[in-house]
């Protein structure tokens, strides 16, 4: 199934992050991110597909802005998009 | 055992701490180092410690860093705010965990110093002392004399000269208000061992402003960069984590929460009050009490016919566990008179009932007689 990666500095940000998306009712779970990233080990928050303008949203509100968002789809593959 | 030297460690742990660690030994691995479900059990948990701390302390969970006691938190939140040479106003009780550091950075002290429990005299020498100075650092509480200094009046102080204040929090945190957003401090350091119930190899540091590691290393994130991340809690906690003592520290904060720090407080209180009544009423023996509501669960006292080595070393014979000597400050002994020889100190926690007060009293009774 295809989801996005929000991703985040660091695996704390992330978790912070998550916290955040609860607060709005958003499901999602911290996981590590594809190592074409740039940075090295990263981590992410994973959400559906569906949630992805109420996330990045949330993320605006909370002033946590995500580096880099990732599509993750069927073939297994990260590909980053544009928001 | 009757144990009252909770002022170094809280030697008995709620249940809930041992089955904590055990229970982390058996499923955490190590944060930051994978996603796998050991790995990210072993996240959660960070963040939950994180959390129940920043709630504790008011402040944000990124800003509350892991540390391996109060002294490893003291010395970063030093050698971030105090530069080499600097003037640092500390008050005239603070522990070796303060002095040695700043000592190290060759800084120069101005010490406020005031009689025991006088909390008009020590905010008067803050007052002249704080002006140009480059930082504070002032324990909240003395861990020879438990005299709970006026540490919000001293935070609003430096507020009002500029200077940047470290708080040592190591006999409060747990019994009383330690509060990162009403003291507005840059940094507050405390251990997980004593207040907080968690086990010994475990502390806090709290922070509002930028800090200098003191070890730089592996932390999980940036790993492309050869140098520490710039940002919190990352920044400071290079290495593999406690991970028994972090999920110890969490049970050990969650009762805390449940006690409450003002029900723990007035406990000890109680017990200290007892015991300070008690050994008032025996010859020879000088009390470190009278602070009322301003004195801690913390009791020094010496004795004019025993050294106060002997008399801990005839209590942890007859089963009674104290701490003697200068207890690592010797700065606070300097301020009462005591340098020489010391105290004998009595320091108790909510795991102590009056029954065992007692049964102290009697026994320093006998072994005051017997000299």
């Amino acid at each position: 199934m295809s989801y996005y990666l929000l991703m985040c500095r660091s695996l704390t940000y992330a978790q912070r992050l998550a916290r955040e998306l609860e607060k709005y009712g958003i499901g999602s779970s911290v996981t590590r991110g594809p190592q074409n990233a740039g940075t090295g080990c990263s981590y992410g928050v994973k959400i559906s597909e569906r949630r992805l303008g109420d996330a990045l949203r949330a993320a605006k509100n909370a002033g946590m802005d995500p580096l880099r968002v990732y599509l993750n789809d069927s073939s297994g593959l990260f590909r980053e998009v544009s928001v | 055992m009757i144990y009252l030297d909770s002022a170094a460690t809280s030697f008995r742990k709620p249940e809930s701490v041992r089955r904590a660690m055990d229970g982390a030994l058996a499923r955490l691995s190590s944060p930051g180092r994978g996603g796998y479900p050991a790995a990210m059990r072993a996240a959660d948990m960070c963040w939950l410690c994180r959390e129940s701390a920043g709630g504790m302390f008011g402040c944000e969970p990124m800003s509350v860093v892991f540390t391996s006691n109060a002294t490893h938190g003291l010395n970063i939140a030093i050698n971030s705010v105090v530069p080499r040479g600097g003037r640092v106003v500390v008050s005239g009780y603070e522990h070796n965990a303060v002095t040695r550091p700043l000592a190290a950075r060759s800084a120069i002290i101005s010490v406020a110093s005031a009689p025991l429990f006088d909390n008009a005299a020590i905010l008067e020498r803050f007052r002249r002392l704080l002006p140009g100075a480059d930082a504070c650092v002032c324990t909240h509480v003395s861990n020879v004399f438990g005299w709970i200094l006026p540490i919000y009046e001293i935070a609003g102080m430096c507020a009002d000269y500029g200077v940047p204040l470290v708080v040592d929090a190591s006999q409060s945190a747990g019994t009383l208000p330690v509060d990162m957003r009403s003291l507005g401090a840059r940094f507050a350091a405390m251990p997980g061992h004593k207040g907080l119930h968690g086990p010994q190899g475990t502390g806090l540091l709290l922070c509002s402003g930028e800090a200098e590691p003191l070890i730089c290393g592996g932390t999980g994130s940036m790993s492309a960069s050869p140098n520490m991340p710039d940002f919190l809690p990352d920044r400071l906690e290079a290495g593999t984590h406690n991970m028994p003592g972090i999920a110890g520290l969490k049970a050990g904060l969650d009762f805390v929460k449940r006690l409450t720090p003002e029900r723990i407080l007035r406990h000890e209180q109680r017990l200290r009050a007892r015991l300070e009544r008690e050994l008032n009423a025996m010859p020879g023996l000088e009390v470190f009490g009278g602070g009322g509501a301003a004195q801690a669960g913390v009791l020094s006292v010496r004795s004019s016919a025993l050294d106060s080595e002997v008399i801990a070393e005839r209590l942890g014979r007859r089963g009674v566990a104290v701490r003697a000597g200068l207890h690592c400050a010797p700065l606070a002994h300097e301020s009462e008179g005591t340098l020489r020889g010391g105290t004998v100190r009595f320091s108790f926690s909510p795991f102590n009932s009056e029954a065992e007060i007692m049964r102290t009293s009697q026994i320093m009774r006998d072994i005051l007689i017997k000299s």
